[in-house]
């Protein structure tokens, strides 16, 4: 089963990312609710998936993003980046440290479906 | 393929998730308010108050609500300038972003209400906009420090100018520290993770970042999270924060910063926090958020087991009686009786919330006051540690408000008659709390205004000159009084003391008394019960009269057709009633209350509802709908009735019985006792 690690400091927006991801048959759940903790549950187990706000207190979704490309372990997993109206001028900086895809609020569910059904596919097993 | 996903089904989780936010953004903007106020920089609450527009911003953009998502861009573009600043934001700053949370506020309640969120009031996003010019003017004072963080590792390099200035010019006989945490599976098993380790930390200092190392670590691990704060407290309790081994703590290699070095004086330590100022950094400690209802699923849970519980009971009971050796489990019955009453008071526990953090609006209001009304007003909240059942603090809430709002707007004088009276020009509203042994809540309100006069709430009221304060507190709280003339826009006439009275006594089954003191002051007491019982219950009229019941209790709610009852011959006139194909027994509830009104029609409506396993249909006249109501027992043993589980205050000020339809009138069923001539 594909595991996925959703992180947000907004339990509402991870709520509403597992409610948009759950239609994709088999998928496991994972909250995460600061970028710190992301960290810590990537370096505990593996993921298949993860899907990142980049706005969070002590460490923002570029740093975890940095942090999993420097991890041998961590260099394939696919990476989608969600955040707000506003922060477009990260995008460039999320999409060169290694974030595979870039969505910003307010995106449709099957928007993010699309990109997570993608991602989850073509990653090689 | 497509996703069945609307995301206006979260409507309701993003409303209660946003009141928390601007909850936390008021607090935050208060804080930088004092902060501007001194001329001192607060980047921490601008960091925090930014973050909360943020998350607002994209939550009311997922969840399609435009008004919200431009002003909390706008307010959100003004702080991103102020925290570059390094944490200034202008005193002038203050007032648009407080009208911003305003809007926002205004709209939730809008949303909350069914409605749409009106749109942006006219010149506020000009007005924020602006801010977004002015501060950005502003630059950060932040000087070098002279400080070496750990050569060793390239920390020094991730810490900007304004967080080195945090790490090491701590008041007080704060230093700076690493306190390096190793994560692992065994240790998040226990708890212990980087965020209750970061909390914690936190709470016993200045957490000024979190920096993740990859590589190995001490005790196996793969990753190390590097936590610098500023803090006073010893390194063993914070080796404890850090939840012991592998994790260490050492002091930063920092020379201390003397004053005389860079010709700058020594930061003067901060006052003592004004009682106004939130403390924010100091009172989460350790705590979790937890929906209330999932305490309440808890307590349901709970009640089943005690169901379970006493069918065990008689089914030993039977067992003892047939002559089978049942000591042992008569013993361990105890023994579990005695687990599920700890338990149910263990879950109670956790409904209770600090009475400080429930009033954390208060100085937010009376900063409002102090504006409407440009009368100088201290307020001193002194609620120590007092707890509260939630369900109490957010019903005595309102309460509060309205007499502290009284206090400001009618008691204190302005500060012209209160220099001629000899007063201290600034007015003092101080709130004070404190629980006693018996399971009640004391508070008191108390102001140094110029008291109620007696004579003068006679004249209006058009009644005698009440005789002592009961009698003044009756004349005040009969609906519709005002001491005022004019319409005030805080206080509206000044009514409402019959609202505070509802709330306190008819509701809450609490006590209100007043003291007051002609030019001296007035003091308002109210005891509340530390804990209430809720029930989601269905309110149903029968015979002209309105009673509820517990929803859980209720099996089916059915459509009484005149056509389907039967009334079989021989069966003591009782009725039956058809209910999937199978015959229930009708009982008519008016009849079984006494009602003197005939009561031969066809009842239109049944509750069925199990008694001993068997299900009996209670015939009532209309369903009023569904509610959450305090459930007040009846205390007078003498009117304790079986089947009258208590009484609740519907919000008409009548009480209105709660009825256990389980138990009421079971001994008169057929079948079950055998006194039958009054059912239907």
């Amino acid at each position: 089963m594909p595991e996925v690690l959703v992180v947000d400091d907004s339990k509402v927006m991870r709520d509403m990312v597992v409610a948009c991801l759950r239609p994709y048959p088999g998928l496991n759940f994972t909250h995460a609710s600061s970028g710190l903790e992301a960290i810590e549950r990537l370096s505990l187990s593996p993921y298949d998936l993860l899907v990142l706000d980049l706005n969070m207190p002590d460490i923002g979704g570029i740093e975890v993003v940095e942090f999993v490309r420097s991890q041998d372990r961590l260099r394939a997993l696919p990476i989608i980046i969600v955040t707000t109206r506003g922060d477009e001028a990260s995008r460039t900086r999320a999409l060169s440290v290694g974030a595979n895809r870039f969505m910003t609020k307010p995106f449709t569910p099957d928007a993010i479906l699309a990109e997570a059904r993608g991602l989850l596919e073509e990653k090689p097993v | 393929m497509t996703a069945s996903v609307d995301l206006a089904d979260f409507l309701p989780a993003y409303l209660a998730e946003v009141e928390e936010l601007l909850d936390s953004a008021h607090r935050h903007l208060m804080a930088v308010e004092a902060s501007a106020r001194r001329g001192a920089a607060h980047p921490k609450s601008v960091r925090e108050l930014f973050r909360a527009l943020h998350t607002i911003k994209g939550l009311s953009a997922m969840v399609d609500v435009e008004p919200i998502v431009s002003i909390s861009h706008w307010m959100e573009t003004s702080l991103r300038q102020a925290d570059q600043a390094g944490g200034r934001l202008p005193e002038s700053s203050v007032e648009p972003l407080m009208e911003g949370l305003r809007a926002v506020e205004q709209r939730m309640r809008q949303l909350a209400s069914g409605k749409d969120a009106s749109p942006v009031p006219s010149g506020l996003l000009e007005r924020l906009e602006a801010l977004g010019v002015s501060t950005s003017v502003v630059t950060g004072t932040a000087r070098p420090v002279a400080v070496t963080l750990d050569e060793g590792l390239a920390l020094a390099s991730r810490l900007t100018p304004v967080e080195r200035e945090q790490l090491t010019t701590g008041a007080g006989h704060r230093r700076p520290v690493r306190v390096d945490f190793i994560p692992g599976a065994e240790r998040a098993a226990r708890g212990i993770t980087i965020n209750s380790v970061r909390e914690r930390l936190a709470a016993l200092g200045d957490l000024v970042k979190v920096v993740p190392l990859a590589g190995p670590a001490p005790g196996g691990g793969s990753l190390t999270f590097v936590l610098l704060l500023s803090t006073e407290a010893s390194d063993s309790v914070l080796m404890e924060a850090a939840g012991g081994e592998p994790a260490q703590v050492r002091a930063l290699s920092s020379p201390p910063v003397s004053p005389a070095v860079d010709g700058t004086p020594a930061p003067e330590r901060e006052p003592e926090l004004e009682l106004e100022e939130p403390e924010e950094a100091r009172r989460s400690t350790g705590t979790l958020r937890v929906e209330v209802s999932r305490l309440d699923e808890a307590l349901e849970r709970l009640a089943s087991l005690v169901v379970n519980r006493s069918r065990l009971q008689r089914a030993v009971t039977d067992l003892t009686a047939a002559g089978a050796p049942t000591r042992e489990l008569r013993a361990i019955l105890q023994e579990n009786g005695r687990q599920l009453r700890d338990m149910r008071a263990a879950i109670l526990r956790l409904r209770m919330v600090r009475v400080g953090d429930v009033l954390d609006r208060l100085p937010l209001l009376v900063r409002g006051l102090r504006r409407t009304t440009g009368k100088a007003v201290r307020l001193e909240l002194d609620v120590g540690d007092a707890e509260l059942d939630k369900a109490v603090a957010d019903r005595m809430l309102p309460a509060l408000v309205h007499l502290v709002r009284n206090a400001v707007d009618h008691a204190l004088e302005s500060p012209e008659e209160r220099r001629a009276a000899g007063k201290p020009l600034e007015g003092t509203v101080r709130l004070g709390c404190h629980a006693n042994a018996s399971g009640w809540v004391d508070l008191t309100i108390t102001d140094d205004g110029r008291g109620v006069d007696a004579e003068a709430v006679a004249r209006r009221a058009r009644a005698p000159v009440p005789r002592g304060s009961d009698d003044l507190l009756e004349l005040l709280c009969r609906p519709g009084f005002s001491t005022r003339e004019e319409v005030t826009s805080t206080s509206g006439r000044g009514m409402g003391m019959d609202i505070v009275r509802r709330i306190v006594v008819d509701q809450l089954g609490g006590e209100l008394r007043l003291e007051t003191r002609l030019g001296v002051g007035t003091t308002f007491h109210l005891r509340v019960p530390l804990t209430i019982t809720l029930l989601d219950a269905i309110i149903f009229e029968c015979a002209g009269l309105r009673y509820a019941v517990a929803v859980g209790s209720v099996e089916e709610l059915i459509e009484v057709e005149a056509t389907r009852v039967v009334r079989p011959a021989g069966a003591n006139g009782v009725a039956l009633v058809e209910r999937r194909g199978q015959a229930v027994s009708l009982v008519s509830l008016a009849r079984l209350l006494g009602s003197t009104q005939a009561v031969d029609a066809t009842p239109a409506r049944g509750l069925v509802v199990r008694q001993r396993g068997d299900l009996v249909a209670f015939g009532v006249d209309r369903l009023l709908g569904q509610q959450e109501i305090v459930l007040r027992p009846l205390e007078d043993p003498l009117v304790r009735v079986p089947g009258v589980a208590g009484a609740t205050d519907l919000g008409d000020g009548q009480p209105t019985l709660v009825l256990d339809l389980n138990a009421l009138g079971a001994a008169r069923r057929p079948g079950a006792g055998g006194r039958e001539e009054r059912a239907t």
